[in-house]
């Protein structure tokens, strides 16, 4: 019964899932200020070789060590979000053109390359991974068991900030003006709200939350170095904030949706099931243009839509 | 103390050089110190690359084989952005061109070189744009906005790729030959589809000269005619191109295409000069991110088409020393970073050209700032 | 130009009572104007007081300074018979003085309450946590109060224009303002809007608080205040008891002065046949309310007809349909008998009709390129201009040379960009390349705006010129000197209708004003 396929769907999804859904929370505080952030990527690498390092460099127990090495991973996702922040906000650059330079600055032939070959990275596998653990020992409830006691701490950790994120944007006074500031930037500056400090914030907020993203893979899922072990998952956090209208909780679903259909077709194939495995592949970023389309039609606009202002720099006196 | 960001009235012609080639030196300068914090010397380290680039034996050769790709999509990136429209999906726009120039190879078997080569360009061109119409029929008719968009549908044109190939039979992939029992891979195009190469000790590969024609195409329709000067009102002021009866819709779509084929042609060059398959390969075609560096290309290169043929070389110089050097000795990334840096310092310089900084103490008392508006 | 002597009938209240809020000898200059010219200035608790007076008079620049956003250059301001000096608009409303703007800062998708909460600087640190329940409570309580009614919980896009007002007051009262400043309000406002406004206005009133209510619409000011300060030329000219004054009383105070300047003399014009005929023209504001309400005109070649107006009842709106930038919803618009098809701006072209925008410098032209480029926006496409696709840029830029000097522009040279023109050389190339199309009817507005004087001459001599050539012009503005100077007739638009029109020659300027400020229609 455990082992039924739609178990294990749904368990690989939240495996998959749960990188996914870090670094989809911090872009979506990011973007909630109005700023769009396509540096996702980058920031997951450097989080995820930083972390790594962390992990094979310090001394201690399992447990406060791979701690230790998530902050490590948090702290140098948002070293590189300040970069991007200070180009894009202070600076007032293109942030299309400065997120991309940032992934190539940090990501896969850069920066996260260059650290983990010069730090010689590749040569070990982790000396602590993430484990499974088993909640409150109820991990063999028929269903529910794996899917909800049986996982990592980074799982949980993931469920945490959906709740705190959630709770901090609906029901705290920093949450509003945050909102506001992405919204109207022009108002919430009228009204007194430094629109710099809040996109600052909320950008290396992102950034951390990216870097934990990228410790996922590199002390829970691979768990080893290799260049790029990401393997887009940045782009598709992007992706994935749009598709859940901006809303952490639509975040946790979507991430474990994108997360199946991307393990679903290995999952078919190992039961014997052929299926062109790029057709469910595709379906998340088709859904995701759907749903990009309906929140920029007239009449939804206002009810589901992004951020008014996002992606535009704020310069308060231009006549 | 009030920091009060000003745009400037004109833009005087030394400072649109004196902040691009400052900012350089500024990059490297920066890169230098990575290199001495990481213990390599940063002098030995830039002539090695420089060799490597095009110096060496071949190397000039390599480095044009790179900065071939680059030039179609920086070109690609050029054309659109400069409209403000911000075509991310130069990526999937190349594959599309792969896709439709390795299919007019394989249909026209038999027909002589210069008909293949006219019928892969042309097929390039052709499924570049219309991969790139997707985006732009959703930005002009129903406001979608075109960065995600196009973003995504670079994915999915990875994944049509990678099913043409690994997971269907189609009409692409090779069935007969030996090595296709091993491995899926690709119809082979005939020869007389290779596309030709002039020189003998520097070889530059015929999409290069096309990429050439391309940059001049472009400049000449951008600013010499009235397409380009629609172009030109429409991003400087919508308004004001609504006022002068421009169709700003039919432009995005035009804009979208033109841009959509140059990345096209991108690909079709892949096939043509360098592959001579359709590719899908995850180390292969897809594994160089040529349409995201094409965009930082052409963000370098102002989005001046001539400017973007000197940007792409110089890039793809870095990328072929970059991998040239790879081994023990030589910082990997190190390629990544420099072009990273290289691109921060000049999105940097350019908040300079655009604006003037000007820091004032602020007045307490009677009188404010001169800027406030009379009411 | 010397004020007329006019009876000033300042009613001084005997109170007893310090004001709530006063001012005297307020000055504040701006480059090249003094927005207020010593203007003494007091208010009471209990009080609806209206200041009263045209675009350009003082009102707003002494309202910002009343809520701290200015400071004066010279003067005094008393808050409860304290003096204060306010640095930033935040001293503003920490001192109780609350401003409701023309333009709303309120963020679309947010609540009511969440707009009214957004930025409260009091009890900053103890609320982390937002309570809506308690703000919510709050807006509804006060809401009910004054009778503005408005569902706390109900998002700003889903409200109409004068609920959303009603919450930029609630803000206000939410903050504890005793003295509440509006800024036109009733500018966006339907009559039955108003009229719920003006009950409002009433009961905070009674209630103790002191409002400060910005117009220049005469009924509405004799409708609801209690008295009337009235501001010219950034000077106080007189302060009276709204029960006494008349409208007319009110309208002389407004806009009173002599005319000097030269009238067109009668044997200059040839009116010939109709050429430009909006018949019934009914549009569509931003907002979606209708602000150009069943307008007809007729002007005929040859014939300069004026539009007069404040600014902000339509005009601006009917610039932009007739010249085919918006569309129509009703009625017709004919060139030459032709029927213009609406909403179309390259048809309007095309039919002969040029436009010199209000807005020069951001629809007029293309700011940051050329003048060569400019003065070809709408022409590029002439075999002039172009040869096939390409254009013909040295016969362009030699184009451009040619009309600054017939235009007399001072510009470094063709390539300078439009942005580095001075407001009248910008105006000069806009007429340039509106003329050179050989137009057959020019719709203008706001020609003179922020213009010197010699700009103006300039300008008003090429209006001329044209109509003598032939055109029918259709010349919107709201300087009632340049229209007494320039047109044959002059039509009056308030509240998206034209409520009267007039033959120049023997119009009398207080009439104007009077219909201008809603007072009656001719």
């Amino acid at each position: 019964m455990n082992n039924s396929i739609i178990v294990v769907v749904i368990a690989s999804g939240i495996a998959y899932g749960t990188p996914l859904l870090f670094a989809a929370l911090g872009e979506l505080l990011a973007e909630r200020s109005g700023v769009l952030n396509l540096g996702v990527e980058g920031m997951m690498l450097v989080g995820a070789v930083m972390g790594f390092w962390a992990v094979q460099r310090i001394g201690g127990p399992g447990g406060t060590v791979l701690f230790l090495a998530v902050l490590v991973a948090a702290v140098a996702g948002a070293v590189v979000a300040l970069v991007f922040a200070f180009l894009v906000i202070t600076l007032r650059a293109n942030q299309i053109v400065s997120g991309l330079a940032l992934t190539i600055f940090a990501g896969a032939a850069g920066l996260s390359s260059y650290l983990g070959n010069d730090l010689g990275l590749a040569e070990a596998p982790a000396r602590y991974a993430f484990q499974p653990v088993n909640l409150f020992g109820l991990n063999d409830l028929p269903i529910l068991g794996p899917i909800l006691f049986e996982q990592t701490w980074l799982v949980y950790a993931s469920w945490a900030f959906v709740v705190l994120i959630a709770a901090y944007l609906a029901r705290t006074r920093p949450g509003l003006n945050v909102r506001a500031v992405g919204e109207s930037p022009q108002t919430a500056d009228a009204m007194g709200i430094s629109v710099t400090a809040y996109r600052y914030a909320h950008t290396l907020a992102g950034g951390a939350l990216a870097g934990i993203g990228g410790a996922c893979f590199s002390l829970a899922l691979t768990p080893q170095w290799v260049d790029g072990l990401t393997g887009g998952a940045g782009w598709i956090a992007i992706a994935l904030v749009i598709f859940a209208f901006w809303r952490p909780e639509l975040c946790l679903v979507g991430a474990y949706f994108f997360g199946a259909f991307q393990a679903l077709p290995f999952t078919l194939q190992a039961r014997g099931v052929t299926v062109a495995p790029e057709l469910f592949q595709a379906l998340p970023y088709v859904m995701t243009v759907i749903v990009l389309v309906i929140v920029s039609s007239g009449i939804a606009k206002r009810r589901l839509g992004a951020p008014g202002a996002l992606g535009i720099p704020f310069v308060r006196e231009e006549r | 103390m009030n920091i009060r960001i000003e745009r400037r009235l004109s833009q005087p012609r030394w400072l649109s050089v004196a902040v691009p080639v400052g900012s350089l030196a500024v990059a490297f300068l920066l890169i230098a110190l990575v290199l001495l914090a990481t213990g390599h010397d940063p002098l030995v380290t830039y002539r090695d690359l420089f060799e490597a680039a095009f110096t060496a034996n071949g190397a000039l050769s390599q480095t044009l084989t790179g900065a071939t790709p680059l030039l179609f999509t920086g070109l690609a990136a050029a054309a659109a952005f400069r409209m403000n429209l911000f075509n991310i999906g130069g990526e999937g726009q190349l594959y599309f061109g792969a896709i439709g120039a390795s299919a007019a190879g394989l249909l026209l078997a038999g027909q002589s070189a210069p008909v293949l080569i006219v019928a892969m360009i042309a097929a390039g061109l052709a499924a570049g744009a219309a991969w790139a119409l997707i985006p732009g029929i959703l930005r002009a008719y129903l406001s979608t906005n075109e960065i995600i968009t196009s973003l995504m549908l670079n994915y999915v044109a990875g994944l049509i790729l990678t099913y043409l190939i690994f997971d269907s039979h189609s009409y692409w992939r090779d069935t007969t030959s030996p090595s296709a029992a091993v491995f899926p891979i690709g119809k082979s195009l005939p020869d007389a589809a290779n596309w030709p190469t002039f020189g003998s000790s520097v070889v530059v590969p015929f999409g290069f000269m096309l990429g050439i024609g391309a940059a001049t195409v472009l400049w000449a329709l951008y600013s010499r005619t009235r397409f380009g000067f629609e172009v030109q009102v429409i991003s400087d002021s919508p308004r004001a191109g609504r006022y002068s009866g421009m169709r700003t819709r039919r432009k995005i779509l035009a804009v979208m295409a033109l841009s959509g084929a140059l990345a096209g042609l991108g690909g079709a060059s892949q096939v043509g000069d360098f592959r001579h398959v359709l590719d899908a390969d995850p180390k292969g075609l897809r594994a160089y991110g040529y349409g995201y560096t094409g965009i930082v290309v052409a963000a370098l290169a102002r989005y001046n088409p001539f400017a973007v043929v000197l940007v792409a070389v110089l890039i793809g110089g870095l990328q072929n020393a970059g991998s040239a050097l790879q081994g023990p000795d030589f910082p990997s990334g190190l390629v990544g970073v420099m072009e990273g840096m290289i691109l921060f310092t000049a999105l940097g310089g350019e908040l300079l050209v655009r604006y003037r900084v000007r820091i004032r103490r602020a007045r307490r008392g009677a009188g404010a700032a001169s800027s406030e508006v009379a009411g | 130009m010397e004020p007329t002597a006019l009876p000033q009938t300042v009613v001084s209240e005997d109170r007893g009572v310090r004001p709530a809020i006063a001012c005297r000898g307020i000055t504040k200059r701006f480059p090249g104007v003094v927005a207020n010219d010593r203007v003494d200035f007091e208010a009471f608790e209990g009080e609806v007081h209206a200041l009263l007076g045209e675009n350009g008079a003082g009102k707003s620049t002494l309202s910002n300074i009343f809520t701290g956003l200015y400071r004066p250059d010279e003067g005094e301001l008393e808050l409860y018979g304290s003096p204060v000096v306010l640095q930033t608009p935040r001293d503003g409303i920490a001192a109780g003085v609350g401003m409701v703007h023309q333009h709303f800062r309120l963020v679309e998708p947010f609540t009511v309450a969440e707009n009214v909460m957004l930025g409260d600087q009091r009890d900053v640190g103890r609320s982390f946590r937002l309570h809506p329940r308690a703000i919510e409570h709050r807006v509804a309580e006060l809401g009910e109060r004054y009778g503005m009614a408005v569902d706390p919980r109900a998002r700003i896009w889903q409200l109409s224009v004068g609920e959303q007002q009603r919450v930029e007051i609630l803000k206000a009262l939410y903050r504890e303002a005793r003295i509440l400043i509006l800024d036109e309000p009733t500018a966006v406002l339907t009559p039955q809007e108003a009229g719920a406004l003006f009950e409002t206005l009433r009961a905070m009133a009674a209630d103790g608080r002191t409002v400060i209510f910005i117009s220049h619409k005469l009924h509405e000011v004799k409708a609801v205040a209690d008295r009337v300060t009235v501001l010219r030329d950034g000077r106080s000219i007189a302060t009276v008891a709204a029960e006494g004054a008349t409208l007319e009383s009110l309208a002389a105070l407004m806009v009173g002065r002599e005319i000097h300047t030269a009238r067109r003399s009668d044997d200059e014009r040839h009116v010939g046949e109709l050429l430009f005929e909006l018949d019934g023209v009914t549009a569509e504001g931003d907002r979606g309310v209708e602000a150009v309400k069943s307008v007809s005109l007729a002007v005929h070649a040859g014939e300069i007809l004026g539009v007069a107006g404040v600014a902000g009842n339509g005009q601006r709106e009917l610039a932009e349909v007739v010249t085919g930038m918006r569309p129509l919803t009703a009625g017709a618009i004919r060139v030459g008998g032709a029927v213009l098809h609406s909403g179309d701006p390259r048809a309007a072209i095309r039919a002969g009709i040029a436009h010199v925008p209000e807005d020069r410098l951001h629809t007029g032209v293309a700011p940051s390129l050329s003048i060569a480029s400019n003065v070809v926006l709408k022409s590029y496409r002439s075999a002039d201009n172009s040869r096939g696709p390409f254009l013909r840029r040295r016969r362009i830029r030699d184009w451009a040379v040619e009309l600054i000097r017939r235009y007399d522009v001072k510009a470094s040279g063709p390539s300078a960009s439009a942005r580095q023109l001075s407001g009248g050389n910008l105006q000069k190339i806009v007429l340039a390349r509106e003329f050179s199309g050989a137009p057959k009817v020019l719709v203008i507005a706001a020609p003179t705006r922020g213009l010197d004087i010699g700009a103006i001459e300039t300008v008003h001599a090429h209006l001329r010129e044209a109509a003598a050539a032939g055109v029918a012009i259709l010349l919107l503005s709201e300087d009632l000197d340049e229209l007494m100077t320039l047109a044959d007739r002059i039509a009056v638009m308030y509240e998206g209708r034209i409520v009267g029109e007039v033959d120049a020659a023997t119009a009398i300027v207080d009439e104007l004003g009077l219909m201008m400020a809603g007072g009656r229609a001719a």
